[in-house]
């Protein structure tokens, strides 16, 4: 169902995670959304959820690194829809966690992480400018706080996650004469990666609160996923650029 | 003190800059394949690890200056294209700093030196923004790995070789920008490797006229 105040909203990676709570935070307004991930029976079950939240929700079981996988995920969603209004780019490898280090990471593992995040950005981004301008919609990235300070373990994802902003700053400035916007949200939530980032590092959980002022993680659903919404909605229209930080003051990036 | 590395490719400003600081200049291959699914890797692979076990250093400069390209706007790029100027580049950096982090000795100093436009200037540099970018990240990375063995990792960028004249306004403070590649960043590497910066690490300098302001 589409309504002129509802939105058609395509989310990589929504199978869980940040990307799950930013589909059900879409869903409770009333919001179309595809929901694209690898893992079918996972993104059903959020699909669903979001179905009870008041949203429309649909899977798309798809590669986000696949031109072919993103070309037909955004042609399903114009031939459902007639229109494109937001995309959300939140997949990551399944390696981000994984401890390693530059002088020894197998090149398998850095396409990897190049192909889920960096060229996911790049496909959905040159598939969906078009109908973005159309809506007159945004793009939105899901990057990290690693982008910016960097991370001793987890040195391929946190250069992945700035090469990401690098790429929206980029897009702002190419886009914003058509009326396409593009930003990035850099979030702390709790979220399966984070549990396995944990495990694999049993000092960081302590590292990561310690500095944190709200002294918690982030919830997905109602922490991160109504600050991508607004990124999405109309209320952001002059808001582009630009990587909003969603961590409850933990990287004091100002 | 040991002779200065320098890891670079096979271009002029490796060449000038390892001059310019006494340094061996180490270059990493020429890739043939720009493939889409990273045939290309394995070469670089190879030559990461074959170079991490030559000797140790106490300053490192790495310095990867690619072919330039047109700007374009990201929608214009196709995959291959994406996978060249982007990819690659990133993939190359990867094991560029993977030596240095192996060849590094307890108390050096890394510096690295990447081609960068300033944010008011990066319309049609998508590709090279993430690149430049990505380094940021991934010095920060190695600063903060490498600090406990006392090795400091710091960035000089350099708009000179992407950025396209004229820009919008406001102009940089400096008439000079963009100026050139040597001109700008040699003085400000050697201050970083030298101990006159004995409490910088994870620095980024922009040498760009004043034309950013983050």
């Amino acid at each position: 169902m589409s309504t002129p105040n509802t939105k058609v909203v395509l989310i990589s990676g929504a199978s869980g995670g940040v990307g799950a709570g930013v589909a059900l935070a879409c869903a409770s307004a009333g919001w179309n959304i595809w929901i694209m991930a690898r893992r079918a029976t996972e993104a059903q079950a959020v699909a669903d959820q979001a179905n009870t939240h008041g949203g429309f929700a649909q899977v798309f079981v798809g590669d986000v690194g696949d031109p072919a996988s993103v070309r037909s995920a955004v042609a399903a969603i114009i031939e459902s829809h007639g229109r494109l209004d937001g995309i959300v780019h939140n997949a990551t490898s399944g390696l981000s966690p994984m401890p390693t280090t530059l002088a020894e990471v197998p090149f398998a593992d850095v396409g990897d992480h190049v192909g889920v995040s960096l060229r996911g950005t790049y496909l959905l981004a040159a598939e969906g400018h078009p109908h973005l301008v159309a809506a007159q919609g945004s793009f939105v990235v899901l990057t990290s706080e690693a982008g910016f300070e960097g991370k001793a373990r987890l040195p391929v994802y946190a250069a992945v996650k700035a090469a990401q902003r690098g790429v929206i700053r980029s897009l702002a400035r190419e886009w914003g004469p058509t009326g396409a916007r593009a930003n990035c949200v850099a979030p702390l939530a709790s979220t399966p990666a984070m549990t396995a980032a944990f495990a694999n590092d049993p000092a960081m959980a302590t590292r990561v609160l310690a500095r944190n002022p709200l002294a918690r993680l982030g919830d997905a659903e109602a922490d991160i996923g109504p600050v991508v919404r607004f990124l999405l909605s109309d209320e952001s229209r002059y808001v582009n650029g630009m990587t909003l930080m969603a961590d409850g003051g933990s990287c004091p990036i100002t | 003190m040991t002779t200065p590395l320098v890891i670079g490719l096979e271009e002029e400003h490796a060449r000038v800059i390892a001059a310019a600081i006494d340094g061996e200049l180490l270059v990493q291959p020429n890739l043939d394949d720009g493939s889409v699914n990273w045939q290309w890797a394995d070469a670089l692979e190879v030559w990461r690890n074959l170079a991490n076990d030559g000797p140790k250093a106490d300053q490192i400069v790495v310095a990867l200056f690619p072919k330039v390209s047109d700007p374009a706007s990201l929608d214009t790029i196709d995959l291959v294209g994406w996978v060249e100027r982007c990819e690659v580049a990133f993939a190359r950096w990867i094991a560029a700093l993977g030596v240095a982090q192996r060849r590094c000795a307890d108390g050096g100093s890394i510096t690295a030196i990447v081609d960068r436009v300033a944010p008011l200037d990066s319309a049609g540099r998508s590709a090279e923004t993430s690149v430049s970018d990505a380094v940021e990240a991934l010095v920060r990375s190695l600063a903060r790995s490498e600090g406990g063995r006392g090795v400091r990792v710091n960035l000089v960028t350099t708009p000179a070789r992407l950025t396209k004249l004229p820009v919008v306004d406001p102009q940089p403070p400096l008439t000079s920008f963009p100026g050139q590649v040597a001109d700008q960043v040699i003085s400000t590497c050697r201050m970083l490797l030298s101990d006159d910066a004995v409490a910088l690490t994870s620095t980024v300098i922009h040498a760009d006229g004043g034309r950013s302001w983050r």
